[in-house]
């Protein structure tokens, strides 16, 4: 036991004295950190009304960086394992009478200590993380110990053993970091194969029994809690649960006992294959005469060049061969692999690999990595020769000081290079596995480039930082302290490049745009900070270690005696070069652009709403016409608008102050109307009051004619100019003039409005605010509006607006469009401008038509026939179309939507244009965007609501539905189950996520997931349930009604009262639970079984679980009663064949008893599935657990 | 002809490791002998260019070391005491990388000269072997053939025997002999032998001070006379040093032979003997250390 405690604390001080143990501990516990801090690494489901400190979501956290962990805690335990062979000090202890359990045993204790070390720093990050100041009090349940105490001790621990016990026996194996390696990669995909199968194979017992980490037994044991439960249960230590944990910590334990037996102290260990060097030695007799040939040791710049080549090509292999490097960079391939494998896709559709997406997920997901690779390199280069005393020798040699600084220096950004270069061959692979052959080796290049020069600015500071230091620990320190000062800054809205070492502007890149506009700035800053880097190289170069030297002051010396004529020249260079363009991008940033912080852009929020919000409700003029001659110079970035409304008094009384609203990017050169009178003018919230000379009187009209520009000039600190590009420019009448306080421009975080003194988060409107029925959704300053537009842009640009197009002519070099609407539309408006190609069809008398990006051609076709049949569909059952031209606009990625303006759909370049549909199993979500997209010509443009509680119901959901009635009859029914069950899993993700309140569909307020997702099941349900006809008859009344209807706008009880009297009375208590209400099935099948009659029939007995509960806005739950009928089905399938090919033995609406029973069902062939609700129409707590397998008797 | 002059060096923390030294080096092999401790080391590293004294000058061939390092190096070979190779490169492409360090960029006269240093050093046969591999005479030997390249005229070998079996020390003596015919070769050792073998030419230092300096031979004429010898009891060693000047004490066959320094037959029983390079070495330390005045020094 002595023996045992000794070599026990040896290794752990070992571990505990190595720099990277203390890198990983601390990079772990930040990242664990920023999790608990922000939104923006969500790992573990803390979110919504879930405290992100709930104790399962603190539970999964701690198993997900445990499995992370096995990659990076491999050094440890392999470590331990090999230590003594790498440093010949094997013989040494085992010339010792000590047992090889106490051998093994100390040194896999301490292996295994270091590693829960580092899982006990994540803890202590993800607690601080969740005390931070700006984490939102309301988001947190109590810190309680006991979580962690069990999370430590039913899985982080026991995992920890089991990976620590499989590692240890790696490499006590193979001898080999390495192969400790590859075993682990090994490992990693059998689970990840094994786990997938059985998933696959829908055993979820046996999947939760065979994951060592215990995530599917966690699932399984909580997949039926409420938030209430996920705030304050953890899975009890019981069932499979428990027999999971047994299992894998007996089998940890069972690789401990092997390894004991496999040990082999000899100094070759346990080999597959025998190679035996030859350890002679030379001894050959003198040579008499010493004869050496004399040489030239030349000093010239050929001579230094080739030294330096020598050295870096030298330093570059070390590393690249390293372990280290090599550890990470299989880790790097592995999560990015991850990465391209499971992100980019909607509806479970994949886009198309293209080049940019896949740069985004080496930005995402890999390149962090090198972070760590170019800190820890930095010391290790740095001090290579010293700790290989090579420098004993070489520090005499007449070798210049900079050739091993520029060495050092040009091996890390080899190596960054090469970490690079691995993840863009990975994803060039990836892009061909999926068969996509537009490689674009150049975008990867420059990605490459653009993305080495950050990180090699960051090598040159920690270059810097080691040399300063002169100690490789005080080195890797400052450079912890460097990272974690960055964050710390941004975190307090310190967020100008200027003063952030490194730092540059985002640089977003779009198909249809390149780098555009953004290149410049970005470069500039990098410029500015590779000058500042030059600097600091000066000086390490002056500070760099040779021979001995002691003492600061000595250093110094020697610095000084080394500032000769280059060094100076250099260093002043540099800090001329540094000024010079730090003074260029002040002058960019913050003279002829706006930089606002963070918090000084809240704080004009603030203000804006303190100083403004009393007149919410002053009457206005409304804007009833509308002309638009706009000039667009896309190279220039610059926009010459001249504006025209016509402003009418729709109120009783006479209005005499206008309030106008510009946004303050553009610039208002001049404004003509009646007579008037400044009142007040704040440019920082652009809202000035102007007072009439000669009140509007009711019923009366003014002109209102302005001339706005928008000139961008310089670059920015932050790219968020993204309107008004080269190529896809993107424009939307929020930059013309409206009138009125705008709650949009409010302050809405909770904590933010605390923080400036602002009340409660603001809700919308109540379904029963009369006064609030004035405005609808889109607009608050117009209802039907008269529009024209003149457009001229470059002469190879095509530039839209909704109207018909007039003429179009060229004139002085420009490209002119005139378009004109024919009739009243909203005040809702885009303008485009871009290099399109054009794709034309016709509907009946209604032209079809997409613009497009030469480089994106797959789904145009797709569009079109979408276009077409919806066009058909809609106006067949809903109401005739208003318009008789449909087009889609495609716009670059800065953006992700597409939305319907008048006879014109914008559409992102990364929704549709790239879906890859080659998969004919894949949900055709182009075809159902561009459904979703087109049914907003009805409604909303059509019928428009009442900008109150539900109004969002009344455009989306209705979208939703009459997009999804297209998809039915596109695809069939069969794919339905696939789109309803992703709808239902995203509105209940949706509603974990939900901050403020979740209200019934028809109260919504604007909820996304409530007005797309569950608007989308509710819909299909009702339709089940009543009918399409029904369903399709309500929607055609309720527009003939509704369309095009002046204030008060309609409401969503309107439409239910419509859905009543159309409806069998027998549904109303279905309509209830479906619109007014928050209502969540829990049905289930426990059991199927079947058994073949004599007649050749089978008789289907399945077990039921069914239950209705009705949850409040906060989650809480109370129980309802099963009074409508619940669909029960049974299905066929041929042998291997899929879900989509299924047939149909049973399906029918059945009355179902509340909680458990048994029903038996008589079908005509043999069953493969039977369950209830087997295509989700209802909201189900969990989607998954409707279906089963039949045991056939 | 190396010089060096009025050299001193103190450490911050007060340990004077150089006092005021001045040497003047003729070519050829030249011994530094001197305790461990001496100053040997820091000496030898401020020759070669690694650490600066507080004070002195050292002058090759009239170049001045001090002013003008990067000339220094490039007639400069240097065999430290401690030195480490990477471990799994082999020797020819460690060797033929520090000749580029060193300045030998032309690719062909490189491998010209890595062959011949490799075949002069005897380490052709191994040449493809991973350096980790090496014994110690190995290791020492490649060390010298780094030190070698690029013809240096002043050549400094810190302590390079310590540890090497006879043969091996044989073998590295016989190599470092022929190079030191035309240029300077400064041995430090604490080793004797390995001077009286070697040097025509040696110094004694000890405390940062040099003790002496000349040929070996004229050194031990001087005792000649004056060193005695007796086999005595090993408990009765204490007693010995009491009362005479005991230069030192050796078992042989296990009676301990005591050497004594005096101008005549200090007692009955002692023999007179032929002085070696030892006595000389031994007898400038308890010199020193009788001029010490603190009674704990030249234990």
């Amino acid at each position: 036991m002595r023996i045992f405690r000794e070599i026990f604390g040896f290794e752990l001080r070992q571990q505990l004295k190595s720099p990277l143990f203390w890198m990983i501990a601390f990079a772990f516990a930040a990242i664990a950190f920023a999790a608990a801090t922000s939104d923006s690494v969500q790992i573990g489901g803390g979110v919504g009304n879930t405290h992100r400190n709930a104790p399962l979501v603190v539970l999964t956290w701690l198993i997900v960086f445990t499995l992370l962990g096995m990659f990076l805690i491999t050094v440890f335990v392999a470590g331990a394992a090999l230590r003594d062979f790498e440093a010949r000090t094997a013989e040494l202890f085992f010339a010792t009478p000590m047992t090889r359990s106490a051998y093994l045993g100390g040194r896999f204790a301490a292996g295994y200590v270091a590693s829960a070390a580092v899982i006990v720093a994540v803890a202590i990050g993800l607690t601080l993380g969740a005390h931070m100041p700006w984490v939102d009090p309301a988001r947190l349940g109590p810190t309680d110990w006991s979580t962690y105490f069990y999370s430590f001790g039913v899985f982080v621990l026991p995992n920890l053993l089991f990976v620590a016990a499989l590692l240890f026996l790696l490499a006590t194996l193979t001898r080999s970091l390495l192969g400790t390696y590859i075993g682990v990669i090994a490992f990693f995909v059998l689970w990840q194969v094994a786990v997938i199968t059985a998933g696959n194979l829908e055993h979820r017992t046996l999947g939760a029994l065979i994951d060592p980490f215990g995530f599917g037994a966690i699932e399984l044991a909580s997949r039926y809690w409420s938030i209430e439960d996920r705030n304050t249960r953890l899975p009890e230590l019981t069932g499979i649960l428990l027999a999971n944990r047994a299992i894998w910590v007996s089998a940890g334990a069972a690789m401990l006992l092997a390894t004991l037996a496999l040990f082999r102290p000899d100094r070759e260990g346990l080999r597959l294959w025998r190679k035996r060097s030859k350890l002679g030695e030379s001894a050959a007799p003198a040579a008499a005469v010493l004869r050496v040939p004399t040489v030239t040791l030349r000093t010239d710049g050929g001579a230094r060049w080739a030294q330096f080549v020598k050295l870096a090509r030298f330093d570059t292999r070390g590393v690249l061969t390293g372990v280290a490097f090599l550890v990470i960079l299989a880790f790097g391939l592995v999560n990015l692999g991850a990465s391209l494998g499971f992100s980019n896709d909607i509806f479970g559709t994949k886009a198309y690999p293209v080049t940019h997406l896949m740069t985004g997920s080496l930005q995402s997901s890999y390149n962090f990595l090198l972070i760590i690779i170019v800190g820890f390199y930095a010391g290790e280069l740095v001090w290579r020769e010293r700790s290989a005393h090579i420098s004993e020798m070489t520090d005499a040699y007449a070798l210049p000081d900079w050739i091993p600084l520029c060495s050092k220096l040009v091996a890390i950004t080899a190596v960054i290079v090469a970490f690079i270069l691995a993840g863009v061959l990975e994803c060039m692979g990836y892009q061909l596995i999926r068969g996509y052959t537009h490689l674009q080796p150049g975008l990867y290049l420059s990605y490459t480039a653009l993305t080495a020069l950050g990180f090699v600015l960051i090598a040159a500071l920690a270059i810097f930082f080691q040399v300063i230091a002169n100690n490789k620990f005080f080195g890797y320190l400052l450079i912890v302290l460097f990272l974690v000062s960055r964050i710390a800054l941004r975190q307090l809205d310190f967020d100008h490049h200027l003063y952030d070492y490194q730092g540059a502007p985002d640089l977003p890149y779009s198909d249809m745009n390149g780098y555009g506009h953004f290149l410049a700035g970005h470069l500039w800053f990098r410029a500015y900070w590779t000058c500042f880097a030059v600097f600091l190289l000066v000086i390490a170069a002056l500070y760099w270690p040779r021979g001995t030297q002691l003492g600061w002051r000595e250093r110094t010396r020697i610095a000084r005696q080394r500032f000769r004529a280059p060094a100076r020249l250099l260093a002043a260079a540099s800090v001329v070069g540094f000024c010079v363009l730090g003074a260029w991008i002040f002058y960019n940033t913050t003279v002829i652009n706006r930089y606002v912080p963070g918090d000084l852009a809240k704080q004009r929020k603030a203000d804006y709403e303190k100083h403004y919000r009393q007149y919410k409700d002053l009457p206005q003029p409304r804007i009833t016409d509308v002309n638009i001659a706009m000039d667009m110079f896309p190279s220039a970035r610059r926009v010459d608008v001249r504006g025209h409304y016509v402003l009418a008094n729709k109120t009783d009384a006479p209005i005499s102050d206008l309030h106008v609203m510009l946004p303050v990017e553009w610039k208002l050169v001049s404004l003509q109307m009646a007579p008037h009178e400044v009142v007040s003018d704040d440019p920082i919230a652009g809202y000035t009051i102007y007072r009439l000379k000669q009140p509007l009187a009711p019923g009366a009209s003014m002109d209102f004619d302005f001339v706005l520009q928008y000139a961008s000039r310089g670059f920015r600190n932050s790219p968020d100019d993204t309107s008004v590009v080269e190529n896809g420019t993107f424009i939307n009448n929020q930059v013309f003039p409206h009138f009125g306080y705008n709650e949009e421009a409010q302050l809405v975080d909770r904590n933010d409005r605390r923080k400036y003194g602002l009340g409660p988060v603001p809700r919308m409107a109540k379904i029963d605010d009369q006064g609030a029925r004035k405005n609808n959704l889109l607009c608050c300053d117009s209802d039907w509006v008269n529009f024209e537009t003149t457009l001229s842009t470059e002469p190879d640009q095509i530039a839209l607006a909704p109207g018909y197009l007039e003429r179009e002519w060229t004139e002085n070099g420009r490209h002119y469009f005139h378009y004109k609407m024919d009739k009243p539309i909203l005040g809702f408006f885009s303008f485009q401008s871009a290099r399109y190609q054009v794709k034309r069809d016709r509907w009946k008398d209604v032209s079809v038509e997409v613009y497009y990006d030469a480089q994106h051609p797959y789904n145009v076709d797709r569009m079109i026939d979408s276009m077409k049949k919806s066009l058909a569909h809609y106006s067949e059952v809903y109401a005739p179309f208003q318009f008789h031209q449909m087009r889609i606009l495609e716009f670059p990625d800065y953006q992700t939507f597409a939305q319907s303006f008048a006879n014109t759909v914008p559409y992102s370049e990364s929704i549709g244009f790239i879906a890859d549909l080659r998969k004919p199993d894949d949900i055709d979500f182009v075809f159902y965007v561009t459904a979703h997209e087109v049914a907003h010509q009805w409604w909303a443009h059509q019928v428009i609501g009442a900008n109150v509680q539900g109004v969002t119901m009344l455009d989306e959901t209705f979208a939703q539905y009459s997009a999804l009635m297209l998809q039915e009859k596109e695809y069939g029914k069969a794919q339905m189950r696939k789109f309803l069950k992703y709808e239902l899993d995203r509105y209940l993700s949706g509603r974990g996520g939900e901050l403020v309140e979740e209200m019934p569909l028809a109260l919504n307020e604007n909820q996304a997931y409530i007005h797309y997702r569950k608007g989308s099941v509710v819909m299909y349900a009702l339709k089940d349930y009543i009918g399409e006809d029904v369903v399709d008859r309500t929607l055609a009344r309720f527009d003939r009604e509704k369309a095009f209807q002046q204030p008060p706008y309609t409401i969503t009880t309107e439409f239910l009262d419509d859905l009543k009297q159309e409806t069998d009375p027998r549904w109303q208590p279905l309509i209830e639970d479906l619109f007014n209400r928050i209502t969540v099935f829990d049905n289930r099948i426990t059991d199927a079984t079947a058994k073949k009659r004599d007649d050749g029939k089978y008789d289907v007995t399945m077990k039921l679980h069914a239950q209705k509960t009705y949850s409040d806005g906060q989650g809480k739950v109370s129980q309802g009663t099963i009074d409508t009928p619940i669909e029960i089905g049974v299905f066929a399938r041929a042998p291997d064949g899929k879900e989509s090919h299924e047939k149909i033995l049973l399906l029918e609406k059945r009355a179902v008893a509340d909680g458990d029973s048994t029903i038996t069902v008589t079908v005509d062939s043999e069953p493969y599935e039977a369950g209830i609700d087997p295509y989700n129409k209802l909201v189900d707590r969990v989607s998954d657990d409707n279906r089963m397998k039949v045991t056939l008797q | 002809m190396l010089q060096i002059k009025n050299l001193s060096k103190t450490y911050a923390n007060g340990v004077k490791a150089l006092k005021d030294v001045s040497l003047d080096i003729p070519n050829g092999m030249f011994g530094l002998l001197g305790p461990n401790g001496a100053g040997k080391s820091t000496l030898m590293r401020t020759i070669a260019t690694l650490q600066d004294p507080d004070a002195g000058t050292i002058r090759l061939n009239n170049l001045d070391v001090l002013g003008d390092k990067a000339a220094a190096r490039r007639q400069l070979g240097y065999l430290p005491q401690e030195f480490g190779v990477y471990p799994k490169v082999s020797a020819e492409s460690m060797l033929d990388h520090f000749a580029v360090l060193k300045g030998v960029t032309a690719r062909a006269e490189r491998k010209n000269l890595v062959e011949a240093l490799l075949q002069q050093v005897n380490l052709w046969e191994v040449r493809k072997r991973k350096l980790g591999t090496f014994s110690g005479g190995m290791r020492q030997r490649f060390g010298i053939a780094q030190a070698l390249i690029g013809s240096p005229k002043l050549i400094i070998v810190d302590e390079p025997t310590a540890g090497l079996d006879p043969e091996e020390r044989n073998r590295f003596l016989n190599l470092l002999a022929e190079i030191g015919e035309n240029v300077v070769v400064i041995l430090s050792t604490h080793i004797v032998e390995d001077v009286t073998d070697l040097c025509p030419r040696m110094a004694i230092i000890a405390l940062g001070q040099v003790l002496l300096s000349g040929e070996p031979n004229e050194s031990m004429r001087a005792l000649d006379g004056r060193v005695w010898r007796r086999a005595v009891a090993t408990s009765a060693i204490d007693d010995y040093k009491k009362r005479f000047t005991v230069l030192s004490t050796r078992l042989v066959g296990g009676k301990s032979i005591v050497h004594v320094l005096g101008d005549s037959r200090p007692e009955e029983g002692f023999e007179g003997v032929a002085p070696d390079l030892e006595d000389v070495y031994f007898g400038q330390l308890r010199h020193q250390a009788a001029n010490r005045s603190t009674p704990a020094a030249g234990a």
